[in-house]
């Protein structure tokens, strides 16, 4: 739709004036709608809001087209939502300003802590920014160097960080006190000697041909991941399933019970 | 949504319209008055047990909603929030909040605003207890383990999506002598959870958890709807495993090919 398209030029301020207006409008309205008025405005915009997502699914495409009306639209829909979710981000971010502010003002315990977070914001801010508006080896290479050279090391360095977790959580919790842990133990040793070469070595003297074939370890390994564990994790994915959708339909619906769904607006 | 976009088929139609209307019957029938069972929860049991174990030392709760924005997981997150607000509120106990959604920020700062309203403590409420921290997994995951070593947190909830910080968040947990009850519908996280955390909401108890918690005829309706639904599963599964066994002993015959026409082949996905 040609109203949604990008706007060069006088347009362009056009809309973003008329947009703001319009924004400010409707904010205006919904503070001077009497309270008994507000909920159902509100549960009608979230059942419209639902009703687009569902009939995009379930309307069929018209004979001879690979997308119905609701697929064609979906770019436009999701631009508003991305919209929106900017300015969530803009709140998040006063958020934070606010806290470490607070926490540097008053020099609190570890202040420090928001020193650094306000020299990163700004930074990173700042060098983004420039790599944007111009095109220089030095603004390029500064933020090479903050987001290739620092961001994505540390955030390696928290990943690396689960390999040991996981062995002190193993040690800390993988007793063997009942059956059912001691087959939980049997199966997950199987399945780490089976995804090593080590673990394939132990019984690669069976010919891969014979008829104790199946008791390769990489064979039983494979059998209890496809199999039991595989049935397992479907089970559960159906339940969350049906979970998500019975959620779903009562957050449409505006059926949701709790104090922050059924407070008065 | 865009290329490649499945829509449903009449399957879909009749499924999904069976489960839809277990779900809208049993909600009706509760708010008639219907006595409903729900079975005992270990995790969601001891909400209300850990919040006290925070209050009896004088420790803040941690609240971590996972990394998800504003989708169904998100908002069941809320409403679980919600109920451990206003229980902690009773005993003016510290609840801090760590979103790594800005959207997600927004209704979190508004669910703990009418969670101390609702429960006569608004002064309780304070913007810095809920933070948003970043979008970013990991960086969100060392300002998480940053909060619970520098608060020193009793409690820790995780109620929510999590992917590979789980383990992060909750090692960290654990050093600190934190009690913690985690909840999530990713099933790769579940073992995680399960073997550092005090108790594991799995699949979809995590969805349970609004009507577990409130016990309002409506959402009890709803979980018993669901489990209606699980039934319908369970009905389409036996179904499929019938044809394959017949197709395996009666290849081509009138049945196979009956069931393949008018079943099977709503489940192709090309």
């Amino acid at each position: 739709m040609e109203f949604f398209a990008s706007k060069t030029g006088l347009a362009y301020w056009i809309y973003i004036s008329a947009s703001l207006i319009l924004g400010g409008v409707i904010l205006w309205a919904l503070c001077v709608v009497p309270p008994k008025f507000r909920k159902p405005i509100v549960i009608l915009v979230t059942f419209i809001s639902g009703l687009y997502l569902s009939l995009e699914f379930l309307v069929q495409p018209p004979a001879g087209q690979e997308q119905n009306w609701f697929t064609r639209k979906w770019p436009d829909v999701s631009n508003v939502i991305i919209v929106i979710a900017a300015f969530a981000l803009l709140i998040g971010t006063v958020n934070l300003l606010s806290i470490h502010g607070k926490a540097l003002w008053k020099r609190r315990e570890n202040w420090y802590n928001s020193l650094a977070f306000f020299i990163a914001f700004i930074a990173i801010m700042a060098a983004g920014f420039a790599r944007d508006s111009y095109d220089g080896p030095v603004v390029q290479q500064t933020f090479n160097i903050l987001f290739n050279g620092l961001f994505m090391p540390m955030q390696a360095t928290m990943f690396s960080l689960i390999a040991f977790y996981i062995v002190s959580a193993a040690y800390r919790a993988f007793r063997i006190r009942t059956i059912e842990s001691g087959l939980m133990m049997g199966a997950a040793a199987i399945i780490m000697l089976a995804l090593v070469p080590v673990g394939t070595y132990i019984t690669a003297w069976i010919p891969e041909d014979s008829m104790f074939a199946f008791l390769r370890l990489e064979r039983i390994g494979y059998w209890i991941l496809v199999l039991p564990n595989m049935a397992v994790q479907r089970a559960i994915a159906f339940g969350i399933a049906v979970g998500a959708l019975a959620t779903g339909l009562r957050i449409w619906l505006s059926l949701e019970r709790g104090s922050f769904f059924e407070r008065e607006l | 949504m865009g290329e490649g976009t499945i829509y449903a088929n009449p399957l879909v139609y009749i499924v999904e319209g069976a489960i839809v209307l277990f779900i809208l019957v049993n909600i009706i029938l509760a708010r008639r008055g219907k006595k409903l069972f729900i079975r005992r929860i270990p995790g969601l049991a001891s909400l209300d047990e850990a919040v006290g174990r925070a209050t009896e030392m004088g420790r803040p709760i941690l609240y971590a909603p996972g990394v998800h924005g504003v989708d169904i997981v998100g908002l069941q997150s809320m409403a679980i929030l919600s109920h451990i607000i206003t229980h902690a509120a009773k005993y003016s106990t510290r609840v801090i909040v760590t979103v790594a959604e800005p959207l997600l920020y927004t209704v979190a700062d508004e669910v703990a605003r009418d969670a101390y309203n609702a429960a006569g403590t608004p002064e309780q409420y304070s913007t810095d207890d809920i933070r948003y921290l970043t979008d970013r997994q990991f960086a969100w995951a060392s300002g998480v383990v940053g909060t619970i070593h520098r608060e020193k947190v009793a409690t820790a909830f995780y109620f929510g999506a999590f992917f590979a910080e789980s383990l992060i968040l909750t090692e960290n947990g654990q050093m600190v002598g934190a009690i913690q009850i985690a909840g999530t519908p990713q099933t790769t996280q579940i073992p995680f959870f399960l073997a550092t955390c005090d108790y594991t909401i799995i699949g979809d108890e995590y969805f349970a958890a609004s009507a577990y918690l409130s016990r309002e005829p409506t959402l009890l309706g709803s979980l018993v709807g669901q489990d209606f639904g699980k039934v319908v599963m369970i009905a389409l599964i036996l179904i499929g495993n019938l044809y394959f066994v017949l197709d395996w002993l009666m290849p081509d015959s009138g049945v196979v090919n009956l069931m393949k026409d008018y079943f099977i082949n709503y489940f192709q996905v090309d």
